[in-house]
């Protein structure tokens, strides 16, 4: 299957006021409507050394790689950069940005950790409110209703396209899939729309590898897609992804704003309704329940948990999941990846895994 | 080798505090028994008559006594990863395996209560404490201050759910919030931290009649005991105490020749072994960013609100330009000669901005700035050679 977006890797200055963005909860509509062009800063594999100037050396790679590209004059032309409150690294990087890169102003975005209460959500509206004014002062311009349910419907037919795309995920080699996923995040909305709508016509999908029957149904667990190492890994182990808890895939594109009705009321309702990453709470949505019922609803055959290394929400998360998964005797695997990580310590841990997992389908 | 005097009071802080965890085990049977984090509003539980516990508290504990590493292992035996925080590893060790931890563990809850404004690892931490002993959890969720002072939505929130904690401890213990009772345990709260802010003050003396690692120690009681008549016991002596070494012009140090700021949690299973070096070479820590953290200020006639404020407010939950006025004002105050900075592999809260921190003050007030990275409880993280040869490179420049 060859992806309509070949290289989903967008120049930044060919956008129009490129905003990145860090974390699972930045309410990107709202700065869409705003002007900007919202894009993920994905880790890269090449440490240029400037980060760990600032950064104690057990520092996650999602966050060092932002500091380090941004350092390094790899973000210069962003015209802003946000993050939504979540771990305590992503704090810390609150105020390292804005000491270290004062030229890309930063929205701090500070998303309640509980999702269940009615205090939660009007201090949410409230952070809403606060993140419209701060953006409309640095802007100089307003955010006006209308332009934001117009973000909002763009965003709701990404959202929409892209679970189509889900429910294909297993007629995609998994490297594929996730280029696909990931160039969500980085290609305009409008472009990315267009093309994946235009993929998904096309009336049958040939299988990327093999026959598709044969082989391991794979539902992946972690943080964020930039690691194609890890999917390329997957796809020459034989494997195919059927569904996932990643903080960035399924569960981010998984319903939509509701279109009518005050939008910041929208936004708000959407965030606190998705299935929380492992940095939020919701005493009775549990990830543990969401998983095992993933994992029956889509007949998976097992789970792979990839950890960045020094991430302490997923770590800790993991125990939770694998005892659940454990209970149910379903196999899993845990992988943890960092900046050096090298495609042939992952491979045979994969492949012995995807070999397991093929041997109990016989 | 010079012998270093030791306050008294400290015998009696540790006596206390062995007392309270052998109190709390028996009282257990009584009386309703919550964990709570370090950071959370501990004055309502406690004018409810609800026994508190900190496995904060045991982990440093587990630390101190060199148990910490064998816990952290049963953990990671059942899946923790071993770069997670090791109070929370220790302490799930303890709960697995009491049999082998200090103490022979902390008594079972019967509810949690977890405030996130000392760091987010304590949601997972109480979460799989919640799982393990299938007890209700109390969230508190207090966003981070990130700009000074902090903004009225943020202490809207963080008072709304104060009301709603209340709310949930009645139902879960059938015991009503008094207000007269509540407005006693907040004085002694006040009383406690103000006592506990003139103890830190008295660094400011030279010679310092105390060192740090002396208030790691002395530390505990407003910890675990804020709101009780027993932390203000214990203050009011060590106080008394420090008096009297200032007016017979004793250190904590003798022959005191250079003044230091520490940062970070204490490095526990060194916790005096660590400082030796420094006092031989006549080096106090005058003061620290650690036991600085509960030095927040009450009202006992707005209760809520001031607790809202107060408990959003603490040193680790604000933006870092409102942290580096603290640290070079303190800096100034106590009139340092360095800092020595605890990177610690278990706290991101604490050390991530650190390298900012030390830049700050070489270039601001040119003052030398160590950083060593170690673990307040797990010793496989701490290399005794190094540590050992970049402390003295560093008390040689100074």
């Amino acid at each position: 299957m060859q992806s309509p977006i070949p290289n989903p890797k967008t120049e930044i200055r060919s956008l129009q006021s490129p905003l990145g963005f860090l974390t699972a909860y930045v309410p990107e509509a709202l700065f869409h409507a705003a002007g900007f062009t919202p894009m993920f800063i994905f880790h890269t594999p090449d440490d240029r050394g400037h980060a760990r100037a600032h950064l104690p050396g057990f520092t996650c790679w999602v966050t060092d790689s932002a500091l380090d590209q941004a350092l390094a004059g790899k973000l210069d032309g962003l015209a802003g950069m946000a993050l939504a409150q979540t771990c305590d690294t992503v704090q810390g990087m609150t105020d390292l940005w804005r000491r270290n890169v004062p030229d890309i102003p930063l929205f701090h975005f500070g998303m309640p950790l509980r999702l269940d209460s009615t205090s939660a959500r009007t201090y949410l509206l409230a952070e809403l409110q606060s993140l419209r004014e701060r953006i409309q002062s640095t802007t100089g311009y307003p955010i006006h209703d209308d332009a934001l349910q117009e973000s909002i419907a763009l965003y709701n037919r990404t959202r929409a396209l892209v679970r189509r795309l889900y429910a294909r995920a297993g007629d995609f080699a998994p490297y594929d899939f996730y280029t696909l996923v990931r160039a969500a995040f980085q290609t305009p909305k409008e472009t990315y729309n267009d093309d994946l709508a235009r993929l998904l016509e096309q009336p049958a999908i040939p299988p990327a590898l093999g026959s598709p029957g044969s082989m391991p149904r794979i539902l992946p667990v972690g943080s964020a897609l930039a690691d194609p190492i890890f999917f390329a890994v997957l796809t020459q182990a034989g494997a195919r992804v059927v569904g996932d808890l990643l903080d960035l895939g399924e569960r981010y594109f998984a319903m939509d704003a509701a279109r009518n009705g005050n939008p910041l009321e929208t936004l708000a309702d959407r965030l606190l309704a998705l299935v929380p990453t492992p940095t939020k709470y919701h005493p009775q949505r549990t990830r543990a329940a969401h998983l095992l019922s993933l994992v029956q609803t889509r007949s998976a055959d097992g789970v792979i948990f990839v950890r960045q290394k020094f991430c302490e929400p997923h770590g800790f998360d993991y125990v939770q999941l694998s005892h659940a998964l454990d209970r149910v005797g379903v196999p899993h695997l845990l992988v943890e990846l960092e900046q050096a990580s090298q495609a042939g310590q992952l491979r045979t841990r994969i492949e012995a895994f995807v070999e397991m997992l093929t041997t109990n389908q016989q | 080798m010079p012998n270093y005097p030791r306050l008294q009071s400290l015998k009696e802080i540790n006596s206390v505090m062995a007392r309270y965890y052998v109190q709390r085990k028996l009282l257990a049977r009584l009386k309703p028994l919550a964990y709570v984090t370090s950071g959370a509003p501990v004055e309502i539980v406690e004018a409810m008559g609800i026994l508190t516990l900190y496995p904060e508290n045991y982990g440093a504990l587990c630390g101190a006594r060199g148990a910490a590493v064998d816990l952290c292992q049963i953990a990671e035996a059942t899946g923790y990863p071993a770069d997670l925080c090791s109070y929370a590893r220790s302490h799930i060790g303890a709960v697995l395996q009491p049999k082998d931890a200090p103490l022979k563990g902390m008594p079972r809850p019967d509810l949690l209560v977890c405030c996130n404004n000392i760091c987010g690892t304590v949601l997972k931490w109480y979460e799989a404490l919640a799982t393990l002993y299938d007890v209700p959890l109390f969230i508190l969720d207090v966003p981070f201050q990130r700009t000074t002072p902090a903004e009225s939505h943020i202490i809207a929130y963080v008072t709304e759910q104060l009301r709603e904690f209340i709310a949930w401890l009645e139902v879960h213990t059938e015991r009503r919030l008094k207000p007269d009772k509540f407005h006693a345990v907040m004085a002694h709260s006040q009383e406690a931290v103000s006592l506990w802010q003139e103890i830190l003050e008295f660094g400011q003396h030279k010679p310092s009649p105390i060192n740090s690692p002396d208030l790691f120690v002395a530390m505990a009681p407003v910890v675990a005991l804020r709101g009780t008549r027993q932390a203000v016991d214990c203050y009011r002596h060590l106080k008394a105490e420090l008096e009297d070494r200032v007016a017979q012009s004793i250190g904590a140090v003798p022959g005191e020749r250079y003044r230091l700021l520490w940062d970070n949690i204490a490095i526990w299973y060194r916790l005096y072994r660590f400082f030796r070096p420094f006092m031989d070479a006549g080096a106090c820590f005058v003061a620290d960013t650690y036991t600085n953290a509960w030095t927040v200020e009450l009202d006992p006639e707005e209760p809520l609100i001031s607790l809202a404020r107060a408990y959003t407010s603490v040193f680790i939950n604000v933006d870092l330009p409102t942290r580096l006025r603290i640290i070079a004002d303190m800096a100034r105050r106590f009139q340092v000669d360095g800092m020595v900075m605890h990177a610690n592999r278990s706290c991101k809260p604490f050390s991530i901005t650190q390298a900012d921190v030390r830049d700050r003050l070489r270039d601001e007030l040119g003052l030398p700035v160590l950083i060593l990275e170690a673990d307040m409880c797990d010793k496989r993280l701490y290399n005794e050679g190094s540590v050992r040869e970049r402390v003295a490179a560093f008390l040689e420049m100074l």
